[in-house]
């Protein structure tokens, strides 16, 4: 099978510093895959990558067969534009804005009406937006979240707006789906109803996952597939059982319960 | 706009150039003092004080009134007394000093966890009502000038770099006989006229023909000498820029040598953490608007004294205010030497266009200048990339 | 159907509104009356689209007046140039003026937009007040436009009955656009823009081309406003301008509350037409205004503190507060009448003019201090049905 997203040695050094060194791996189409890794470990600079946030020193990033951090290095809104979607680790709502919006706003991207049309409130422009809101309840119904449509982003509680970012990121419509540590600071049960919709995501909607995720129970629950990354460097990758008795992963998690 | 053939219409004259990039730098010496004082606040604060220019505006008027106290508020030339300027330069770095902290405990300092807009609009706010509610206060029409008055040190320094073209020397001295001939006649006929005032037709001919041969002669001369390259060095902006040198070593004595100042410097890189390990912040903080408004008001003691000409009213400090932010900018916003070498490079471009023959668009440069930097190097000259984090 | 009967049924309703303002102007108000009304339809429309570069999609331009200006030379330049020797009456060429003026701003807007794509809030404001500058400087040198000594502009409109309709169609068309854009996924689109850039490339949005457009569609609108101040005012010089036109459309988009539309026009009627009214105040003792200021800077900072202590419902809370600022005012009053008895403020006077941009500027210190969201915030009133629409 073709890979949907391909890491190839891709690298970023900050001065000095490497944080991300010649990593490579491909995720296939359909994939739950994970991506963990101690802190520093590089990964949420590997999401920046692939989003175009910052740009590859070395090595390329293949989007089925294009190339969109490497060679030709695009900017995060044509990538987005491409099918990969994400989610931030520090939450990055509009805040002012209600959860509904911010969801129309992750479909916008879609909407193919012009400006003019939407300054004249001519007909496309209603109706796309009226069609963007439609979808918009859907997503927020998946993720459970109907009810806080019209509250705004920055009223909602912190798991809410967790799921509202993967709402949000859901309604670009894309091929692959970005999760920055999903579950963090989410109870057992709110972290277990997260695994079960994100299976969803994958299985009904045709998505394929890539996340980065600290609970470990959730990682190895969730994922087929896995990608340890230590100081910039990939150490392992697998199967969850793999993983868990690879001895480079245990080291360095450094007798962490894996 | 500017294009090759406009220049030469301009009538560029190369011999000028030294001279006017000397000036260049001396005013530069300035909008590096002023620019002192934004980089430092922007470094600590992440904020541009746009009512810094108000400080030094407001630092221009100590510097008057102290003039007034010592010298009275008469136009006449006065006796000097030595201890006049050093006086006018204590009190307008003190004075300022004193604006600042007020302006930072009561403006700013409430400011501090709204969005970082908000505190602009003060900034934008405060710069307005200080050269507005200004007017209503203080000496404006006629605008007030002490620079003829105080400034013991009018006489200029000349240097020759080049001797004058030999030609030009060989004609217009070719021409002083004729004028000291024409001078003997008239002074012969003088004698022989009864009323001075008076004049006989004789006396008048000779009289014309006299001040023909000399303004000839003078034209001639003055030819010659403007074919030397020379500069012209006022003693009052050497004295200015000297003492603009010796206060920004001090700034860095105490910038990097002083506990104050390494706290300045820890809380200029990261205010939180800064916090977190025991310094007191808003002590630093006021330590910063001390400093740079003490720079600003030594800055506007002395352009008020030794540029001479210049004219003191409530927005005195607008344009050297922003020149000296867009320096600060040039320079790499946060960065005191990239503060200095903006300035200085600010007040050269200024100098060129005048030198270039677009006086009347120095104003402007200043802006072209920051469009430029950002578009190309947005971090400055000196200042350093941040990625911002996602 | 129904949307084109109330499409139509809302165009007729703006016109019709323009024509009523116009025909109320000129039936009922003195001269001066009627260059108040449409210098606030000017400010209006000048508001509402700084607006939308400010508070919509959050960038920060403080030289809104340069595009003014440029409209106005631009059109005003073109009518000298053009109007002789062309077929349209006066009344039907001065949109064409305008138009004119809208597309040539929107081409100044185009190029500050474009090196401040880059630039975060406070860099853009540099940015664009030193445009202003360099606008003003060239206007000032520019022999074509007449340079210091000003253009007339010929043929103006009659004095005695302006164009008070064509004014106040801008405003009202201004207001129209951006509350049409507000109710699009577009506009949310800019207002993503504003609240946090990075999240909103993220999501696919071009925030290059999202700034660029509200720069251009501003400076356009503001374009079309000097386009008509050309005309009415019949003779353009550069101090018409600058920086403090600038500041004075800040404090309004400032006071209304950045983002909100309503607050924009409430805020730029109110203050458009402050410095016209205090020009005719000639002599206005200094004691006064030293009071007065006395009685404000104590209201806000009393009414500060106490504020965080008061509970209650609104109503309450409200009385409390107004009953406070009026003692305050009242006592600076009377403290301005006690300096006067010092010598050196008994005589000293000043005028109007010269306190204006004081207010505007204590207006603007204050507030930041007092609500730094403006007094409306980001809320929106419905026209007619004064509901609270959700707040964005």
């Amino acid at each position: 099978m073709k890979p949907l997203l391909s890491m190839k040695g891709a690298t970023i050094r900050f001065g000095g510093l490497v944080a991300v060194k010649e990593v490579t791996f491909d995720i296939r189409p359909g994939d739950l895959f994970g991506l963990i890794g101690p802190n520093g470990a590089g990964k949420t600079t590997c999401f920046n990558l692939i989003t175009g946030m910052y740009q590859v020193s070395s090595g390329e990033i293949l989007f089925g067969e294009d190339c969109i951090n490497g060679a030709r290095k695009l900017p995060p809104n044509k990538i987005c534009e491409l099918g990969i979607a994400r989610t931030f680790q520090n939450i990055r709502l509009f805040g002012a804005l209600s959860a509904l919006e911010n969801v129309v706003i992750g479909g916008f991207l879609r909407s193919r009406s012009s400006l003019f049309s939407a300054l004249t409130l001519m007909p496309p422009a209603i109706k796309d937006t009226r069609a963007l809101e439609a979808k918009a309840m859907e997503y927020l119904k998946v993720m459970d979240l109907e009810e806080d449509a019209h509250t705004r982003a920055r009223d909602l509680p912190y798991g809410k707006q967790r799921r509202l970012e993967i709402a949000r990121a859901m309604a670009t419509n894309p091929k692959l789906i970005l999760l920055d540590e999903p579950a963090a600071g989410m109870n057992p049960q709110e972290s277990e109803q997260l695994s079960r919709t994100v299976r969803r995501i994958r299985d009904d909607y045709g998505k394929t996952v890539l996340l980065i995720e600290h609970d470990m129970r959730f990682v190895m629950n969730l994922c087929e597939r896995i990608v340890v990354l230590d100081h910039g460097e990939e150490i392992a990758f697998g199967g969850p059982d793999d993983i868990r008795n690879n001895p480079k992963v245990i080291e360095a998690y450094l007798g962490e319960p894996v | 706009m500017i294009d090759v053939t406009s220049l030469l219409v301009a009538g560029i004259e190369f011999g000028s150039l030294p001279q006017q990039l000397l000036n260049g730098i001396l005013i530069g010496g300035v909008y590096a003092l002023i620019a002192l004082g934004y980089t430092m606040v922007y470094g600590v604060l992440r904020l541009i004080n746009f009512a810094h220019g108000e400080v030094y505006m407001l630092g221009a008027y100590t510097a008057l009134f102290v003039s007034w106290i010592i010298y009275g508020r008469a136009q006449d030339p006065v006796t000097v007394v030595w201890y006049a300027l050093p006086l006018m330069l204590l009190s307008a770095m003190t004075v300022c000093a004193l604006i600042g902290i007020v302006l930072e405990r009561f403006a700013y300092r409430p400011m501090r966890n709204q969005p970082r807009i908000a505190s602009l609009i003060t900034a934008i706010g405060l710069s307005l009502l200080l050269q507005y509610g200004g007017q209503l206060f203080l000496p404006v029409s006629p605008a007030p000038n002490i620079s003829g008055k105080v400034n013991p040190y009018r006489d200029n320094l000349t240097f020759y770099l080049t001797q004058p073209a030999p030609s030009l020397v060989r004609a217009a001295d070719a021409l002083k006989p004729e004028m000291d001939k024409a001078k003997a006649a008239l002074d012969e006929q003088l004698k022989l006229e009864k009323d001075e005032f008076n004049l006989s037709d004789t006396g008048l001919a000779l009289r014309k023909e006299f001040f023909e041969r000399q303004s000839a002669y003078n034209k001639a001369q003055g030819e010659a000498q403007s074919s030397a390259i020379s500069i012209t060095l006022p003693k009052g902006q050497l004295i200015m820029f000297t003492v603009t040198l010796i206060l920004m070593a001090i700034l860095r004595h105490i910038v990097l040598f002083t506990k104050s100042g390494r706290a300045m410097r820890a809380v200029s890189h990261d205010f939180d953490s800064a916090a977190l390990m025991g310094i007191n912040v808003n002590k630093i903080v006021t330590l910063t608007f001390v400093l740079g408004s003490a720079l600003a008001g030594a800055g506007a003691m002395m352009s008020a004294t030794f540029i001479s000409g210049v004219k003191i009213d409530t927005f005195f400090g607008l344009l050297p205010g922003v020149k000296a932010f867009v320096a600060a900018v040039l320079g790499g916003i946060g960065n005191i030497p990239g503060a200095v070498l903006g300035g200085i490079l600010m007040g050269v471009a200024e100098s060129l266009v005048v030198w270039a023959g677009y006086d009347q668009y120095k104003d402007a440069v200043a802006f072209l200048i920051l469009i430029v930097v950002l578009l190309f190097k947005p971090s400055g000259l000196l200042g350093s990339n941040k990625v911002e984090k996602v | 159907m129904r949307f084109w009967g109330v499409r139509l049924a809302s165009i007729a309703g703006g016109i019709g509104l323009a024509v009523l303002i116009h025909w109320i102007a000129l039936s009922q108000l003195s001269a001066f009356g009627v260059r108040l009304v449409v210098l606030a339809g000017l400010y209006v429309t000048l508001a509402v689209s700084l607006n939308l570069i400010n508070g919509i999609t959050g960038q920060f331009s403080i030289g809104h007046a340069a595009f003014y200006q440029v409209g106005a030379y631009a059109a005003g330049l073109f009518t000298v140039k053009v109007f002789s020797s062309q077929p349209l009456t006066f009344m039907l060429w001065v949109p064409v003026a305008m138009i004119v003026g809208a597309v040539v701003a929107s081409a100044a807007g185009l190029l500050v937009g474009l090196p401040s794509l880059r630039l975060r809030g406070d860099y853009l404001a540099i940015v664009t007040l030193g445009f202003g500058e360099i606008i003003r400087i060239l206007s000032q040198n520019l022999k074509v436009v007449g340079a210091a000594s000003g253009m007339a502009i010929e043929p103006k409109m009659l004095s005695q009955s302006p164009m008070v309709w064509l004014c106040w169609l801008l405003a009202i068309g201004s207001i129209a656009l951006c509350r049409n854009l507000l109710q699009t996924a577009h506009g949310l689109s800019f207002l993503a823009v504003r609240e946090d850039e990075i999240a909103s490339s993220a999501m696919g949005i071009n925030v290059t081309r999202t700034k660029v457009a509200a720069f251009v569609l501003g400076s356009a609108l503001a374009g079309a406003a000097g386009g008509f101040y050309a005309h009415y005012e019949g003779f353009l010089i550069p101090t018409q301008f600058g920086m403090e036109v600038s500041f004075i459309i800040l404090t309004m988009v400032v006071l209304g509350g950045s983002g909100s539309i309503t607050g924009s026009v409430i805020a730029a009627v109110a203050l458009s037409a402050l410095p016209e009214l205090l020009r005719n105040i000639k002599t206005i003792p200094l004691a006064t205004v030293i009071g007065l200021t006395i009685g404000v800077i104590a209201a806000v900072s009393l009414g500060r503190r106490w504020s965080e202590q008061l509970h209650g419902p609104v109503r309450d809370r409200v009385l409390k507060l107004s009953g406070l600022t009026g003692l305050c005012l009242g006592g600076g009053y009377l403290l301005g009448l006690g300096l006067r008895a010092l010598p050196a403020l008994s005589e000293a006077t000043t005028d109007g003019n010269r306190i204006r941009m004081v207010i505007f500027a204590g207006t603007l210190v204050l507030l930041m201090l007092v609500r730094p969201q403006g007094v409306l915030g980001h809320r929106e009133f419905g026209l007619g049905k004064w509901l609270r629409e959700p707040a964005r």
